[in-house]
């Protein structure tokens, strides 16, 4: 049965979704919400013990599911780095949905919104798993229709323009990414487009054909980095912000945007093969297109005053992060760019969902508006400070150790082919840290320090007193008296830390921040080890 | 200590930790509790009515740790660690009191410190591209291989780096923006140790950089000792100046350290000329210990002032210190000191520094004497002689602006309220009109009428028994050290120099000889001659100190903020903005614009084919009969409707049938002929290609 199993992950959520679509609840009551949240989060967990349980016993693991015609298969496979990322999602979505149960809470049309969540899953761990190129193919267009109706969800006018413009782009880039597979396809030494670390293109073909060859990944990068929303064909991720925050948090962050990286790295290390690319223009000109999409993202992440926005753009580029250490086509390259992958993933969801704690709790939804947030919600904040320092790249948190990597990479990849890029794409790396700085540290510097307006200036002179009571006290005892404490309610409407369902998640994803900033050697071996396969 | 202890963490953080203990390490590590531990009983005091206590204690504590483990580091990756650390936790120090300067300084101060680490962190990753590991005593060996080889400029730009950002932290022209702005700010028994420890640790970083990386490289010894002369000169102008008594002490640390690097480019300098060095490397270090030293007295008395007055303007504070004993002996203990008066520790270390420059500009006239000399302005001995000068001016300079913060403090007394603040006349009554006078902040201390006597009563000793303890010993330790410099610093120094690369016993300089009291001397006479003739007369305009710094002259203002703020975001911010607003959109909607053309009019292709078809040679069955057929399944009226009637009068549904299979068959008939029609044009161009092909192969 063992083989079999290996795609229950990808058919369990999807039949699920589908089930629950047609499942109908008589009415929006409390008591079906209890049982829809059950139900759900009873699937995802099932689903997810399932990838554990198979990322355990069935390391390479293989199951043809059926035959599309000739040699092409729908295909599955285990392998370290389809693991990685399987395990990733894994981790992330019980906890994601989890989240989304107190977010969706005063939400109506929920059933649809969980069928098309629990859907997704299904789908992203069928790009994890995919076993060949014709598979992933699948799964990623199947990615978009099954997203589609998330970003609709809100449905605004700013909603179904978004869900429209996300549809375009990524049809259209999924139309290039086919242009890769055919070429794979048929240039391919084994005559069908199995992942193999190396790549399975024939020699004699990438001989002859070397620069049509070259031209066609540059395509194929570019079609697939439309999901990784690089520049210019990102326009679709900031808009999409108008999802709710479960969505743009887990999809927009992490599903979505990272199976675009993982398709990337698949085509460039197991379909292309790194030797292939190294060192020619079409490494360049990715590299190039990277490295623009990073210092891009960050510059309008500082321009980008709506926060679940500006987070967007500090998602487009961090994502090329990912697509630089891929454009890097080196063992470390590939090692450095799935660091940053699983990194950037926690990185990422955890400061979009103190973003929507936010906006859950308060309804504010600009940077601006989050003056003396810190102290009211110290949970979602210190969660976020968590997660800030380690998208700045400061030691002690993840962030920090995919950054030295990458760089390590861009050096040694500097120093073998001779090129200038790798040395300004550290340079690059650097302007975003700073830029990084900006804008997430802005954030914390309001919600900690807020600049003092009329009302909080009436506030603190009440503090004023309080401090001459205490020298008063000459104990250093300082006086917290009920007068003061009225004065503040009065002053100000409260706000508190979210319910646990919210919290819970965050605070996992910040422990797992520091954990992997800490200790990151297991996952790095693993990572080199995945790396040294493939180059 | 003649072993040093080491210790390995593997696996930590990526890389793993590496910290050693030798002497060097040890002594600052004595010298971090030391400073830790009495400037945190100071604050027990000094933060007694503050609200945010505990904030500022976990901070407190937390930079304590970084700091030691900066200095415990034994590779440069860890130092970066702790030295990040230590960025952010101190950073609360200064963003403490949450007003509109503090936020501002704090913020100076923040993006000093991301871009010095950035910057850092550029300067490691090519380091460690360059020669695979970080740590210092590889180090030693692999950058001397590399000085020799091709990549000696990658090793330059590596070094330039790391100099930038440890020099941002330890406030090296032009970086120093962030003490004369942060150091007022903070609550004072943190600006002891920001100016006292922290930026030592840039100070450290830079020795671990200079003297194990370029220790033979005499271009990096005359930057470093060229961008110490000129933060030497710059901080004491700056302190000088100014008017608030902790931007005074803050802007003399930026003096101070620049004599510290001048210290450091000497000992780079003597060994590349091959020269014993000694003597720089025993008083840079000496001086490193002095300052924080002297820093740690200044800034705890300056904390005694700011908590009793809660001001630190010079014409606000005059003779405060007047009648209060213990503050008069610390902070004179500290002023002389920093000053360099012989019998005083200050002294010795200047007296080393000196000697140092003396030593070398001797070396560069022996060379000239025996007819070489070395290449560039660093290689003429005038130039060391002006430096020499400078040396002396700038610790001229340190004594005048010291001699105007005492006679400010403690000799001249308030026009005003001079009987009141020396707590002579008590009455609550007085003391509250005392007090109206001075009250200028809001969170200040208003007394109570019942509770004013009680709290004046420790006024005049103006701080607790605890607090005058601690102060007292740490100022006590400043002529100690002075009166007996073999014992105390050449001890120290002994145990030190082993980290800047120097072992065995250095030639005992005897420092109170008749040559370097005369050196000490010169630059006291100077300091009297300035504040006589440059602060008395020039900067006090009846009565009053005034600062006669043009205000527009701020490197900060002026260069850093708006290319950071205004130039940096705006133009790659307006860049991209303008990217992303026109060009992807227009080229989005230009795209679609194109294509929808194109398409149409490739529609419109397809069909004129077929209209031509329709027209021409396949002109069809008459229109009414074929709507006839056509449209009975939409049953909508005319023609329709027409035919419906026609039937139900002469047909049956059998003849119906029958016209309609005909009709039908005539169709397919008609249309398969106009396919064949359009596989025939098809077939023609495919002929018409082939024969192209065909006539151009044979041309």
């Amino acid at each position: 049965m063992g083989g079999m199993v290996m795609a229950v992950p990808v058919l369990l959520p999807i039949a699920g979704g589908a089930g629950m679509l047609a499942l109908h609840f008589q009415s929006e009551e409390k008591r079906d919400d209890r049982l829809l949240g059950l139900l759900v989060e009873g699937l995802v967990l099932a689903n997810s013990l399932v990838i554990f349980w198979l990322l355990k016993n069935h390391m390479g693991g293989n199951l043809v599911l059926f035959r599309l015609f000739g040699n092409l298969t729908v295909r599955f496979k285990l392998d370290l780095m389809g693991g990685t990322f399987a395990g990733l999602i894994a981790f992330l979505w019980p906890l994601a949905v989890l989240y989304s149960f107190e977010y969706m809470k005063h939400e109506s049309r929920k059933r649809m919104f969980f069928a098309y969540y629990v859907m997704t899953y299904g789908v992203t761990a069928g790009i994890a798993l995919a076993g060949n190129l014709v598979t992933m193919y699948l799964c990623y267009e199947m990615l978009t229709l099954v997203t589609f109706p998330l970003v609709l969800f809100p449905m605004t006018k700013e909603a179904k323009r978004a869900s429209r413009r996300y549809l375009y782009y990524s049809i259209g880039g999924a139309a290039f990414a086919f242009i890769g597979l055919v070429f794979v396809l048929s240039y391919s030494v084994t005559g069908n487009t199995e992942f193999m670390p190396g790549g399975i293109l024939s020699p004699e073909a990438s001989k002859a054909r070397r620069n049509l060859l070259l031209l066609v990944y540059v395509l194929a990068f570019f079609g697939f980095g439309v999901k990784a929303a690089l520049f210019p064909l990102h326009g679709w991720l900031p808009r999409a912000a108008v999802a709710p925050t479960p969505v743009t948090a887990l999809l927009h962050a992490v599903a979505v945007v990272k199976s675009g990286a993982f398709a990337i790295l698949r085509l460039t290390y197991f379909s292309y093969g790194a030797s292939f690319l190294q060192g020619t223009w079409a490494q360049w000109v990715v590299m190039a297109g990277a490295l623009l999409t990073i210092g891009y993202g960050s510059t309008m992440a500082v321009r980008e005053i709506h926060w679940k926005r500006r987070l967007a753009y500090s998602t487009i580029s961090n994502l090329s992060y990912i697509l630089f250490g891929a454009a890097l086509m080196s063992p470390l390259g590939l090692a450095a760019a799935l660091s940053h992958l699983v990194i950037h993933a926690f990185m990422k969801i955890c400061s979009f969902f103190c973003a929507g704690a936010v906006m859950h709790q308060t309804g504010k939804t600009q940077v601006y508006e989050l003056d003396g947030l810190g102290r009211k919600m110290p949970v979602v904040f210190g969660c976020l400070f968590i997660a800030s320092l380690s998208l700045m790249g400061i030691p002690l948190f993840g962030g920090f150790i995919s950054k030295w990597n990458l760089a390590q990479a861009a050096f040694s990849c500097g120093s073998r082919t001779g090129g200038w890029l790798p040395y300004a794409g550290v340079g690059v790396i650097l302007y975003s840290a700073l830029m990084t700085g900006i804008y997430m540290m802005s954030v914390l510097v309001r919600a900690y320090f807020p600049v003092l307006t009329a009302g909080a200036e009436e506030r603190q002179q009440t503090k004023g007193e309080g401090a001459d009571r205490g020298l008063t006290g000459e104990t250093g005892q300082e006086v917290s008296g009920s007068p003061k404490a009225d004065n503040k309610k009065t002053a100000q409407k409260e706000y508190g830390d979210p319910g646990w369902m919210m919290l819970v998640p965050l605070v996992i994803f910040a422990g797992v921040i520091v954990l992997l900033g800490v200790r990151s050697a297991p996952l790095m071996e693993l990572l080199k080890r995945i790396g040294g396969e493939a180059g | 200590m003649k072993e040093a202890i080491s210790l390995n963490v593997p696996g930590v953080c990526g890389m793993g930790l590496h910290f050693e203990l030798d002497g060097f390490r040890l002594i600052y590590l004595a010298i971090a509790v030391l400073m830790w531990s009495v400037s945190g009983i100071f604050s027990l005091e000094y933060m007694a009515h503050y609200k945010k206590r505990s904030r500022y204690y976990l901070f407190f504590w937390a930079t304590f740790f970084a700091t030691a483990g900066v200095f415990l580091s034994a590779d440069f990756y860890t130092t970066f660690i702790f030295f990040e650390i230590m960025s952010f936790t101190s950073y609360v120090w200064v963003a403490f009191d949450e007003k509109k300067e503090s936020l501002r300084a704090a913020q100076t101060y923040l993006a000093v410190a991301i871009i010095g680490g950035m910057v850092m962190l550029m300067g490691m990753f090519l380091l460690y591209d360059l020669c695979g590991t970080l740590r210092f005593d590889e180090l030693e060996g692999m950058a001397g291989q590399i000085l020799k080889g091709r990549r000696r400029l990658q090793l330059y730009a590596a070094g330039g780096l790391l100099l930038f950002g440890f020099g941002a932290k330890a406030g090296c022209f032009p970086l120093h923006i962030w003490l004369p702005k942060a150091h007022p700010v903070a609550p004072a028994p943190a600006s002891a140790l920001l100016s006292g420890i922290l930026t030592k640790t840039g100070i450290f970083g830079i020795i671990a950089v200079s003297l194990m990386m370029f220790g033979t490289d005499g271009e990096w010894g005359m930057l470093i000792a060229g961008l110490g002369l000129i933060t030497m000169l710059l901080g004491a102008l700056l302190a000088l100046f100014s008017v608030n008594l902790k931007r005074t002490l803050a802007c003399s640390s930026v003096s101070q350290i620049g004599f510290i690097l001048t210290g450091i480019g000497m000992s780079c300098l003597l060994q590349a000329a091959g020269e014993d060095n000694g003597l720089a490397v025993r008083g840079t270090f000496l001086h490193m210990v002095n300052h924080s030293l002297f820093k740690l007295v200044l800034f705890l008395c300056a904390a005694a002032v700011y908590m009793n007055l809660h001001e630190l303007d010079l014409n606000k504070i005059r003779g405060f210190g007047r009648k209060k004993p213990v503050l008069m002996f610390c902070f004179s203990m500290g002023a002389l000191g920093i000053s360099g008066m012989p019998l005083w520790s200050g002294y010795i270390s200047k007296t080393l520094l000196h000697e140092s420059i003396v030593e070398y500009t001797q070396v560069l006239e022996g060379m000239k004497l025996a007819g070489e000399s070395m290449p560039g302005i660093g290689g003429n001995p005038v130039f060391w002689h002006g430096a020499e000068w400078l040396f002396l001016i700038s610790g001229g300079m340190t004594a005048a602006y010291m001699l105007k913060l005492w006679i400010a403090l403690f000799a001249e007394p308030d026009p005003d309220f001079q009987a009141e603040i020396d707590g002579e006349n008590r009455s609550a009554e007085s003391i509250l009109q005392t007090f109206s006078g001075y009250e200028a902040h809001k969170d200040c201390v208003k007394p109570d009428a019942h509770t004013s006597s009680m709290k004046w009563d420790f006024y005049p000793k103006c701080m607790r028994k605890t607090s005058a303890a601690a102060l007292i010993m740490a100022a006590v330790l400043l002529p100690l050290f002075g009166l007996f410099p073999h014992s105390f610093m050449d001890g120290m120094a002994d145990m030190a120099q082993g980290f800047f690369g120097k072992s065995g016993h250095a030639h005992l300089v005897s420092y109170f000889s008749a040559g370097n009291l005369k050196g000490g001397a010169i630059s006291l006479g100077i300091g009297i001659v300035l504040y006589g003739v440059v602060v008395r007369r020039w900067m006090r305009k009846d009565g009053q100190y005034v600062d006669r710094w043009p205000s527009w002259l701020d490197l900060e203002n002026l260069l850093y903020r708006p290319v950071l703020q205004v130039a940096l975001p705006g133009i790659c911010g307006a860049v991209c903005g303008f990217v992303d607003r026109y060009l992807v959109s227009s080229a989005v909607t230009v795209f679609l614009a194109a294509s929808a053309v194109v398409c149409r009019g490739m529609d419109q292709m397809a069909d004129g084919v077929i209209r031509a078809a329709r027209f021409s040679t396949h002109s069809q069955i008459p229109r009414a009969a074929a709507f006839g057929t056509n449209t009975e399944g939409r049953g909508t009226g005319g023609p329709g409707s027409c035919v419906r009637e026609r039937r139900a009068r002469f047909f049956s549904v059998l003849a119906r049938l029958r016209e309609q299979v005909q009709r039908n068959g005539r169709l397919v008939e008609e249309s398969f002929s106009f396919g064949l029609m359009l596989f025939a044009i098809g077939l023609c161009l495919t002929l018409g290609y082939l024969l192209l092909v065909f006539w151009l192969q044979l041309g």
